[in-house]
C-alpha cells in the first residue's frame, strides 16, 4: 500500500514538472523513477518446463514497465525455491526485493499446473496465491492470467496481458501480418491478401482488422473479419487507399485516399462503403487516428512545408496545428486514455517516438533505442507504447523514458504494430 | 450590399474561368501543333501494317530491324529513371530533361501506354511515404501531360519505402531509391 502512494506521489509530480518546460523539446533521460523490484527465483518441478515458463514470467513483468526482476545470481539461494519462509523475508529486504514470485511447475500427461505465490516484502503476506491449469501448447494463457492479476493486486493497474499485438512481418521480401500476445507468445500468420501487405489496425472490439494490400496491383483496403476469417474490399478506389484507422463507434473509419489528385483524409462507412471527404488541402494529408470519445481527429499533413502532427475537431471541423519542433513529426496516434497524441518525430534524421498533450504543450521525445523509431502504438491502458525499430523487431516502452524492452525475436523484420484493447 | 458581393464572387469566377481557359490554351498548344503530323502519321502507321505481309515477303529483314529497334528504345523508356531530394517531389533540370527524352518517344510511339512508380527511400516513415511515392509519381505524370501526352495514356501507382532498388542503409542508396520508374503496359 505504501509503495501505492509512492508510484501515485510520482506521477503527479512528473508532469508538474515537466510544465516548468513546456514547449521545448526535452529528451527525458529515466528521471528517478525506480521500478519496483520483484525477487524471482527460479521455479522448481520439471526442467524442460520450468525455465520457459519462468523466462516468460520475467519478459511479461519487464514489459508491463513497472517491475524489474533482480537476478537470481544475487539471491543467497540462487537455485528454484518453492514457498519462501516467513523468517527468510529479511533476507529478501536486504538485496531490495519489494515483491516476492516463487512458483511450482508439475505435468500429467498434456496438462501442465503452475503454482504460484506473491509476498509483498513490505507488508509480509501473500497478496496472491493461485494455481493454473493448461495444455503445454496454452502454458503462456496461465502466464498472462497470473501476470495480469499481479499488476491489479500489487498497484491496482488494469490488466494487459490479455491484449494483441498486429504487426506486418517481412520475410523473403514478403509482407505478411502477424498477431501475437503483446508479449510476443502465441505468434501466428493471420489471413491477408498476396505478397505486400501494410497498414494492419484493429477494430475496437479486436474482431476485426483493416489492412492496404497491393493484391490486385494497387494499394486497395481490406477488411479481414477475425471470426469468418473473410476478407472484404472496403476500397478500391483510383490512387492509394490507405491507412485505416476505425472509429470508436465502429461504423465507419477514416483512411487515406487520392482518388481526387492528392492524399486526403476521407471517412469510410464500413456497411455502404460510401465515402466522405474529411480534409481539403493542396498537400498530403494522411494517418488519421480518433481520440476515444470520437470528437476529434489527429493526422499527419505537409500542408506547412513539412510533415507535422493537426488535430481537428470533427464537429466544427477546425484544424489546429499541435507540432512545431522537428522538421518531420509523423504517424500520430491517440492515447486511449485521449489526453495525449504520440508520433514519429525526427530533428535530426533519426526516428524517435514523441509524446504532445492534445492542447499541443509538453511534447516530449522518448530515447527508445537510438537506432530509429517509428509506428507508435499505445497499450490498451494507455500506460505503454509498442514500436517498431529500424533494426526490425517491435519494442514496448513506457512514457518516462525507461529502456524500451524488445519483444519480438529478431526472426523477420517487423513494422507498423498495433495494439489490440483487450481482447476478452 | 449582397449584391455588390454577389458581383464580386461573379467577377471573380468569370475571370478565374479565363485564367484557367488561358491555362487550358497554354497547355493544349503545343499539342495542337503537333496533332496535324499525328493524325496523318498513325494513318501511315496503320496503313504499311495492314501492307506488311506482302513486304515481309519480299523483304524480311527491315521489319525485324524496326521491331528490335523499338524493343531498344522500349527498354531504354524502361531503365529511365528520375530522382528526388528527400522529402520532396518536386522535379529537378535532370529529373525534367529525362521526362522530355520519355515524353518524346511517346510521342513516336501513340500506341504505347505506361505506369509511373513512386518510390521513396526508407527514411521517411512508412505511411506518409506511401503519399509521397505517390506525389513523386504525379508529378512525373504532371510534367508528360505538360509536355503534350495525353493523361490517359498514364496511370499512376506509389509503392512508398517498398522495393527498394539499393536494399543498402546509406546516402547513396537512398538517393537510388527516392526515384519514379516508368512502366510500359501491355508489353
Amino acid at each position: 500500500m505504501k509503495k501505492k502512494v509512492w508510484l501515485l506521489l510520482l506521477l503527479c509530480i512528473f508532469p508538474t514538472s515537466l510544465a516548468l518546460a513546456a514547449r521545448l523539446d526535452i529528451h527525458i533521460q529515466a528521471r528517478g523513477f525506480t521500478k519496483l523490484k520483484v525477487a524471482m527465483p527460479y521455479f522448481t518441478g520439471p526442467a524442460d518446463l520450468t525455465s520457459g515458463i519462468w523466462s516468460m514470467c520475467a519478459k511479461d513483468l519487464a514489459i508491463s514497465g513497472v517491475f524489474e526482476v533482480l537476478s537470481p545470481q544475487s539471491y543467497i539461494n540462487p537455485g528454484p525455491v518453492s514457498t519462501i519462509a516467513q523468517g527468510t523475508l529479511k533476507d529478501w529486504a536486504l538485496i531490495g526485493a519489494d515483491y516476492i514470485i516463487t512458483g511450482n511447475v508439475s505435468r500429467r500427461s498434456d496438462m501442465v499446473t503452475l503454482d504460484v505465490q506473491v509476498i509483498e516484502v513490505a507488508s509480509a503476506k501473500f497478496i496472491d496465491r493461485k494455481t493454473y491449469s493448461t495444455s503445454a501448447q496454452t502454458i503462456h494463457t496461465a502466464v498472462h492470467a497470473f501476470m495480469d492479476t499481479f499488476l491489479d493486486k500489487s498497484l491496482g493497474l488494469k490488466e494487459m496481458f490479455s491484449s494483441k499485438i498486429i504487426a506486418v512481418r517481412r520475410q523473403n521480401s514478403k509482407k505478411q501480418i502477424c498477431s501475437f500476445w503483446c508479449d510476443a507468445t502465441g505468434w501466428r500468420e493471420i489471413k491477408g491478401l498476396g505478397d505486400l501487405v501494410l497498414n494492419p489496425a484493429w477494430s475496437k472490439d479486436a474482431k476485426k482488422v483493416a489492412f492496404v494490400s497491393y493484391w490486385r496491383d494497387n494499394p486497395d483496403l481490406y477488411l479481414l473479419d477475425l471470426v469468418t476469417n473473410k476478407v472484404e474490399l472496403l476500397s478500391g478506389r483510383k490512387g492509394i487507399n490507405s491507412t485505416p484507422a476505425f472509429h470508436p463507434s465502429g461504423s465507419m473509419m477514416a483512411c487515406t485516399l487520392s482518388i481526387n489528385g492528392n492524399p486526403e483524409i476521407y471517412f469510410l462507412d464500413l456497411a455502404s462503403k460510401k465515402i466522405q471527404q474529411i480534409t481539403r488541402s493542396w498537400a498530403t494529408d494522411t494517418s488519421p487516428s480518433f481520440s476515444p470519445d470520437g470528437k476529434y481527429m489527429a493526422f499527419c499533413s505537409d500542408r506547412c512545408g513539412t510533415p507535422q502532427i493537426y488535430l481537428m475537431d470533427l464537429k466544427e471541423r477546425k484544424v489546429q496545428r499541435l507540432t512545431f519542433e522537428g522538421r518531420y513529426n509523423t504517424e500520430p496516434v491517440f492515447s486511449p486514455r485521449g489526453d495525449m497524441i504520440a508520433f514519429s518525430h525526427s530533428a535530426n534524421g533519426i526516428h524517435q517516438i514523441a509524446l504532445i498533450l492534445t492542447d499541443g504543450s509538453q511534447m516530449t521525445v522518448l530515447p527508445g533505442t537510438g537506432k530509429g523509431d517509428e509506428s507508435p502504438t499505445f497499450s490498451p491502458d494507455g500506460r505503454l507504447i509498442a514500436f517498431a525499430s529500424s533494426d526490425g523487431n517491435i519494442y514496448v516502452t513506457d512514457l518516462v523514458g525507461s529502456k524500451p524492452v524488445r519483444i519480438t525475436n529478431g526472426e523477420g523484420v517487423y513494422s507498423e504494430p498495433s495494439w489490440s484493447l483487450i481482447t476478452k | 450590399m449582397m449584391k455588390l458581393t454577389k458581383g464580386i464572387i461573379l467577377l471573380v469566377v468569370i475571370s478565374m474561368m479565363f485564367f484557367l481557359a488561358g491555362c487550358a490554351k497554354r497547355g493544349v498548344a503545343p499539342v495542337e501543333e503537333v496533332t496535324p503530323p499525328a493524325q496523318p502519321t498513325q494513318e501511315e502507321a496503320t496503313m504499311p501494317e495492314a501492307e506488311m505481309p506482302k513486304m515481309e515477303e519480299e523483304v524480311a529483314v527491315e521489319p525485324m530491324l524496326t521491331t528490335s529497334s523499338l524493343e531498344e528504345e522500349m527498354a531504354t523508356f524502361e531503365q529511365n529513371m528520375i530522382f528526388f531530394e528527400f522529402d520532396k517531389f518536386s522535379l529537378n533540370p535532370e529529373a525534367r530533361k529525362t521526362l522530355a527524352e520519355q515524353a518524346s518517344f511517346l510521342n513516336s510511339n501513340p500506341e504505347i501506354k505506361l505506369r509511373i512508380e513512386g518510390y521513396c527511400d526508407e527514411r521517411g516513415t512508412l505511411e506518409y511515404n506511401l503519399a509521397l511515392g505517390e506525389r513523386r509519381a504525379k508529378s512525373a505524370q504532371e510534367y508528360l501531360v505538360f509536355l503534350g501526352i495525353n493523361p490517359d495514356r498514364i496511370s499512376i501507382i506509389s509503392y512508398g519505402e517498398e522495393r527498394p532498388m539499393d536494399p543498402n542503409h546509406n546516402e547513396d542508396a537512398w538517393a537510388k531509391n527516392r526515384r519514379a520508374q516508368f512502366d510500359i503496359l501491355g508489353k
